[in-house]
């Protein structure tokens, strides 16, 4: 999970590395008094992706008076398919220049990879960038972390070394207690006098650490409103990503790859899916509740006009699914038709247990017919 | 020539036996054909229906097992592998969601500097049609047949291979190299086999975003000269930037392990990359059926 950079500098400050104060504001505090801050400031979209300068998500405060304004204006959009729930206010800084820091696993090779860079702040993926950028490689623990992070010091330009080497010295650490997959600065602010601090700052964490840090886990259950996705995980055990709020199909599917490739085909065909989700029929143990959850969700869609289930049971058991289904369906009372594609263990009981129930649900088993049906029964109820 | 990566008559061991998934999938393999030879747990289990060991050694110096597919918990999978390695296998699956990733970075050192071959962290693991598996890939999406298969996600590839089977393609060789970001075995590791193997008439890729495993596969197809005949889905086109999508995997940086990149160089590679199951099918069946 990336954490927003508010969250991500409290972290860092608490290792030791320094930061610009700063304050987080969420829409549902825009109502109340003016936060004492010291102004002019930063006002920065909290989002878990870049490009939010450019997308207008980080603007100058002048006066406490211009805040409610620009916090409006943040507040109000949406970058990347991100909605900003948050908004971060932080004090100016002043720096003679920038720099680039970053830990960061290469998943391929295994390794630890290490990179600085004498300037900062720029996009690090642009070629011009990737040609200054210095790099190490290191056997991924902090003893062989500090003896590369040595080497690469020894590149950059001498006003440079001593704030590497300080940052890079207590973000190693960091990385390894919080099992992170990427710590990133940039920029790395750069004082008159020699000093430093971190300008922005990247901190992917590791979804599956989560039973064993229970600082990342606090803030996750702290905040289910800003890490929604992420907290559904840690309580419920599964996925579910609203896509877009006007999207037209729900889904209710189990297997992240198929449920991806649904989601994928459904764009491609013009539709709009309302949700991703892989509700892993493995977790349910007889229990309906979390069908009820997703399908709540999924059909409290404002354009949602047809429901798409896919289960292919290669290795649990339709007659045991399709009971749970139906009292799901009862729950929720629904009122979007359902396509069930269903295939594999359990087929024939399960389909006599949808006979004796009156056959609520329309059933195919290949998925195209059933993605078919799904899709026309929605532009049919878009065109009533 | 797969027999360098797997045997279909390897004896093999069951991390984890005795418990409820270890369990129920040991009996579903030794259904299935697999040489299962014995079980290892901390656990006693009067109704295991193979000899019970404490630990991996154990087991191999009674049995001679040479691999192991572990079905634990996914922060016991290190010791697990760690167990496997004291033992002197030579292969292990394990099929544990949810394993950290520094785990996984530590299990692909020792497992790389021990030569113990790893499929995982998480997979549904391997299978031999009609002759062995390890994990749980589906008995009605396994068939003897002319295709590798390597596959990122259980599902997708579930339903990909369903679908070949009812065409009359199965597969030589099936491995589910699993969605985690720092896995063992990756897609590279299996062209040269693929390659190599007479059996073998194409090899399908079912892939993701996220990663670059894809473009390393790429690079790999060209290397090994493979002129057999490509295939490749790649799920996730539409997902969203900075969210997981179920697999840690799958998770996109800007510009990193996008589809583009990967569909770009896996064509540039030779390879049909298909956006619908449905094509991905139409052109196997459509390849598979000119040549024969």
């Amino acid at each position: 999970m990336m954490l927003l950079e508010h969250h991500a500098k409290e972290f860092l400050a608490a290792a030791g590395v320094a930061v610009p104060d700063g304050i987080l504001i969420t829409a549902d505090e825009l109502a109340g008094a003016a936060p004492a801050f010291v102004f002019p400031c930063m006002a920065k979209a909290q989002v878990p992706v870049g490009g939010r300068g450019k997308a207008g998500g980080i603007l100058k405060v002048k006066t406490a008076a211009d805040l409610p304004s620009v916090l409006d204006k943040i507040l109000g959009l949406t970058i990347r398919n991100h909605p900003v729930r948050s908004c971060r206010l932080e004090a100016l800084v002043d720096y003679q220049a920038e720099a680039y820091f970053s830990l960061a696993f290469d998943a391929d090779s295994g390794s630890l990879r290490i990179l600085a860079a004498a300037e900062g702040g720029v996009d690090i993926e642009s070629p011009e960038m990737r040609a200054k950028l210095l790099q190490v490689a290191a056997v991924p623990d902090p003893e062989h972390a500090f003896a590369a992070l040595n080497d690469l010091v020894l590149g950059l330009p001498e006003t440079m070394r001593g704030p590497i080497r300080e940052v890079g010295s207590r973000l190693i650490p960091l990385f390894f207690e919080r099992e992170a997959l990427l710590i990133e600065i940039n920029p790395l602010f750069i004082k008159s006098d020699g000093g430093w601090i971190a300008g922005d700052a990247k901190l992917l964490t590791d979804d599956n650490a989560l039973p064993r840090q229970p600082e990342l886990r606090a803030l996750i259950e702290n905040n289910p409103d800003l890490y929604p996705e992420a907290a559904l995980k840690l309580a419920q055990g599964f996925d579910f990503v609203r896509l877009d709020p006007e999207g037209d199909i729900g889904l209710v599917t189990t297997g992240a790859g198929l449920s991806m490739q649904l989601v994928d085909e459904i764009v491609q065909r013009g539709h709009r899916p309302f949700n991703f989700c892989d509700i892993r029929t493995g977790g349910f143990k007889g229990d309906p509740s979390r069908l009820v959850q997703v399908l709540k969700w999924v059909s409290s869609g404002p354009n949602v006009r047809s429901i798409l289930m896919n289960f292919f049971a290669g290795n649990t058991n339709l007659a045991e699914l399709v009971p749970l289904i139906l009292v799901a369906m009862e729950r929720v009372e629904l009122r979007q038709p359902v396509t069930l594609r269903m295939t594999g263990n359990g087929f024939d009981a399960a389909m006599a247990i949808l006979a004796e129930a009156g056959n609520p649900i329309h059933v195919e088993t290949d998925l195209e017919l059933a993605v078919d049906r799904a899709l026309a029964v929605a532009a049919e109820s878009a065109d009533a | 020539m797969l027999d360098a990566f797997v045997r279909p008559d390897v004896p093999i061991l069951v991390q984890g036996a005795t418990g409820r998934s270890g369990r129920s999938q040991t009996a579903g393999m030794v259904a299935y054909g697999t040489n299962i030879v014995a079980g290892v747990s901390r656990r006693d289990d009067p109704e295991a229906k193979v000899p019970l060991f404490r630990t991996c050694k154990e087991a191999v110096s009674a049995t001679g097992a040479k691999a192991s597919v572990a079905f634990v918990p996914p922060l016991d999978v290190l010791p697990a592998v760690l167990d496997a390695i004291e033992a002197g296998l030579e292969l292990i699956v394990t099929v544990a969601e949810g394993v950290p990733v520094h785990d996984a970075l530590r299990a692909k050192a020792v497992t790389r500097e021990a030569g113990m071959r790893w499929v995982g962290a998480s997979t549904p693991g391997l299978a031999i049609p009609g002759k062995m598996k390890m994990g749980f890939l589906p008995s009605v999406s396994l068939a003897p047949g002319p295709l590798g298969v390597m596959s990122k996600s259980g599902t997708l590839s579930y339903e990909v291979c369903y679908r070949l089977v009812e065409r009359g393609y199965g597969q030589t060789l099936w491995v589910g190299v699993g969605g985690d970001a720092v896995k063992g075995v990756r897609f590279a590791d299996l062209v040269p086999l693929f390659a190599a193997d007479p059996a073998t008439k194409g090899i399908v890729i079912v892939g993701e975003i996220g990663g670059s495993e894809e473009e390393e596969l790429a690079e790999a197809l060209i290397a090994s000269r493979c002129e057999k005949p490509v295939f490749a889905l790649l799920a996730g086109r539409s997902a969203l930037e900075g969210v997981t999508m179920g697999h840690a995997g799958a998770l996109i940086q800007a510009h990193v392990g996008t589809i583009e990149t990967k569909t770009a160089a896996l064509r540039r590679a030779g390879a049909t990359v298909s956006e619908t199951i449905k094509d991905l099918i139409e052109a196997v069946a459509g390849t598979l059926e000119s040549k024969s």
